[in-house]
């Protein structure tokens, strides 16, 4: 059954889902009860299901994240929602020690069902230590997984997978998606949850982007088709693991790939991918592998400022026929 | 003061390069909206550049006789009269800078001499520019090269002076090239646009399964009118022809893996030598239209031709081709390439005691031999008969 959600709103129907069915998820985070989430992602939950399975919490990452891995260590499903990823900072040790390491080191005698929600990724003008995108950092983690759903309909599947799931999982969200709307099919089969979607079809060059720099991607590609190059634009959906498979697949077919992400180009989740690229599809490339990235700098709080730091569908336009004039 | 950057337009949906031929005006002269810039060459016409805005054309200007990729900046046009930019020939931004296309294989190492020919030395005294076969390439390309056996060293690069996958498969589809190092020494002469695009033309040519028919035609009459009258002899064959598509309309269809393409109109392609190669005028509507306008339009598309700015709908989209090498008498007999996209084409050889050898080469998938066999005679018919040619 299909109906036009927001992306809250999706993420709010897979906690509802999810609380509905396994009376072991819970929610924990700052204002996620009686305010109902920054975002509203949390709303009408704390009515639902009562204060024991939505949690206030203080202001405090660093412990309310280590009470997630605990519960999740003793058989509960937390989803502990971090108010912005810039605060996530503070909960690394519970994170990076604890959720990553204690399967591994326990011999795979402690599952670790933890989800960690949180937004990313610049809004706009919330100035340099609101503005941060961190998936850099936790993608060099082993033993987390890294989901960016970019649409609503991922958004919903995306979350239930990630509550199901055994191992600690980070969903990515962005500020300036949860007032997307799209369509949600709530009985579709969701494909695997690391598994990077084919957004529009295309031979002349592979467009790779995640979270809001789809959008950004399919917009530029709807241009290029005006100027006659057919563009393939990839949702990665994940960033760790990244679906190598379906990437390698559409550059054989395109020759030309260009990534694009909100992060900082310097050893940002696009060093990776070209690297990769470059390692598996050598001999398929006709040009470099390019990115269009943020500017390697704090997130200025002056608007237009701000702006030309960040990609925008102008600069991907740009950088795709540069890249094919080559 | 704004600059804004004059590129080489693409003239043609094919068009990758054009040959900048001269400047029409030089740096510091106002040019006007429309107003001819430059002449530019393409595949087979000389067209004018035109100033897109009003102003004065600023340096530095792209060198005469070099050829360009689409899209590259060959001047600029300025909204000030003196701006230094004008005289001084500085670039205004090295991004900006015009850069000549390649025009010949750019290795093995070669000599460039005032003659603008190229000699391609022997690997053994390997000059300046590094080892034989050193044209960058895309891995891509590279890999193709190795698994197709395309010797990367005798490739042209692409626009971006890069060889890539399309320049290697093209040269897969081309076939073999001939291995000039066995041979005596030789140089490269630069292919001209027009000797390229016949060569591309000539090439397409190689898919068409065509046959052969021949007869003699009587071109006494017709001779004798075209000199009383002052008319052109191959105008009136042209004529004869497009009559005779006109009653046997089966051979005004171009065949297409959809189906055969059925034109409704008969318009006559006719091959013209010029120096250096030949190009195809194309008179429209040839079986319908008064004689009178069919010699107008064949003077001015021959005027043209002479100065080689056909533009494409000039020359393009004949489906029936004449070519006529009467004037040659040491010619008995001659067969024709058959042009994409056309069902056949007549080739006539000098006339011997008033009758000349006619060879048709037509496209088997549209016309079979019993259909060519008829056509003939109709037009042996139309041929002795010049009054009704000019009358019809």
């Amino acid at each position: 059954m299909s109906e036009t959600l927001l992306y809250h709103q999706a993420l709010n129907r897979a906690l509802d889902e999810s609380m509905a069915a396994d009376d072991s998820v819970f929610i924990l985070g700052e204002d996620v009860g009686l305010y109902g989430g920054s975002y509203r992602v949390t709303e009408g939950l704390y009515a639902k299901y009562g204060e024991w399975r939505v949690r206030d919490t203080p202001i405090s990452e660093g412990s309310f994240t280590g009470l997630g891995v605990g519960a999740a260590l003793t058989g509960m499903r937390p989803v502990v929602e971090i108010m912005t990823i810039n605060f996530a900072l503070l909960a690394l040790d519970a994170i990076v020690n604890m959720a990553t390491k204690i399967p591994f080191m326990s011999g795979g005698q402690f599952p670790m069902p933890l989800v960690i929600r949180t937004p990313g990724g610049v809004a706009r003008q919330l100035a340099a230590q609101h503005s941060q995108r961190l998936e850099q950092m936790l993608m060099n983690v082993p033993g987390m997984r890294i989901a960016v759903p970019s649409t609503p309909q991922d958004a919903y599947w995306q979350l239930k997978q990630a509550i199901q799931s055994d191992e600690a999982i980070f969903l990515l969200e962005h500020e300036l998606l949860y007032f997307s709307e799209g369509t949600v099919d709530t009985r579709m089969p969701p494909p695997p949850m690391h598994r990077a979607l084919v957004r529009r079809e295309g031979d002349a060059i592979t467009l790779l982007a995640y979270s809001r720099m789809v959008l950004l991607a399919e917009q530029a590609a709807h241009r290029l088709v005006e100027m006659g190059i057919d563009a393939e634009v990839i949702d990665l959906r994940s960033l760790r693991p990244i679906d190598w498979r379906t990437c390698i697949q559409s550059v054989g077919k395109t020759h030309h790939a260009l990534v694009i992400e909100e992060d900082h180009r310097f050893s940002g989740a696009g060093a990776e991918i070209v690297a990769q690229l470059t390692e598996h599809c050598f001999n398929d490339l006709d040009a470099p592998v390019g990115r269009v990235a943020g500017l390697d700098l704090p997130a200025p709080y002056n608007g237009r400022l701000e702006a030309l730091t960040l990609p925008d569908t102008d600069r991907i336009v740009d950088a795709a026929v540069r890249l094919l004039e080559e | 003061m704004s600059l804004h950057p004059v590129h080489m337009p693409g003239l043609s949906d094919t068009m990758q390069s054009g040959r900048l031929v001269r400047w029409l005006k030089k740096p510091g002269d106002a040019v006007h909206k429309g107003e001819a810039l430059a002449e530019i060459e393409s595949d087979k016409a000389i067209m004018d550049l035109e100033a897109f805005d009003d102003g004065y054309l600023a340096g530095p200007l792209a060198k005469e006789e070099a050829d360009y990729p689409v899209g590259a900046t060959l001047a600029w046009i300025s909204d000030e009269a003196d701006s230094h930019h004008g005289n001084t020939f500085t670039a205004p931004s090295k991004e900006h800078r015009p850069a000549p296309a390649e025009t010949v294989p750019s290795s093995p190492p070669e000599v460039h001499d005032d003659s603008g020919l190229h000699h391609r030395q022997n690997a053994s005294h390997a000059g300046p520019t590094g080892t034989p076969g050193s044209a960058p390439a895309s891995p891509r390309a590279r890999a193709l090269a190795r698994e197709l056996g395309i010797d990367l060293g005798r490739l042209q690069p692409g626009p971006g002076g890069i060889i890539k996958s399309p320049q290697v498969i093209a040269a897969a589809l081309r076939g073999p090239e001939p291995d000039l190092d066995a041979g005596p020494p030789w140089r490269y002469k630069l292919l001209t646009p027009m000797r390229r695009s016949i060569a591309d033309n000539m090439t397409a040519t190689l898919h068409t399964p065509c046959f052969h028919a021949t007869t003699r035609l009587h071109l006494d009459a017709l001779s004798d009118q075209a000199r009383t009258e002052g008319q052109s002899l191959s105008l009136l064959l042209a004529r004869a022809l497009a009559l005779s598509v006109a009653r046997h309309p089966e051979f005004n269809a171009v065949w297409t893996p959809q189906g055969l393409a059925v034109r409704q109109r008969v318009d006559i392609g006719i091959a013209v030598e010029l120096p250096g190669g030949l190009v195809t005028p194309v008179v429209r509507d040839m079986a319908q239209r008064p004689w009178k306008t069919l010699e107008k339009d064949w003077q001015r598309l021959r005027h043209l031709a002479r100065q080689q700015r056909l533009r494409a709908e000039d020359y393009l989209g004949a489906t029936v081709y004449l070519s006529n090498l009467g004037m040659f008498p040491s010619v008995e007999r001659f067969q024709a390439l058959l042009p994409l996209g056309a069902s056949a084409i007549l080739a006539i050889a000098a006339a011997r005691d008033g009758q000349a050898e006619a060879t048709l080469t037509a496209d088997h998938r549209v016309v079979y031999g019993a259909d060519a066999a008829r056509f003939l005679q109709t037009l042996g018919a139309c041929v002795k008969d010049p009054q009704a040619l000019i009358r019809a």
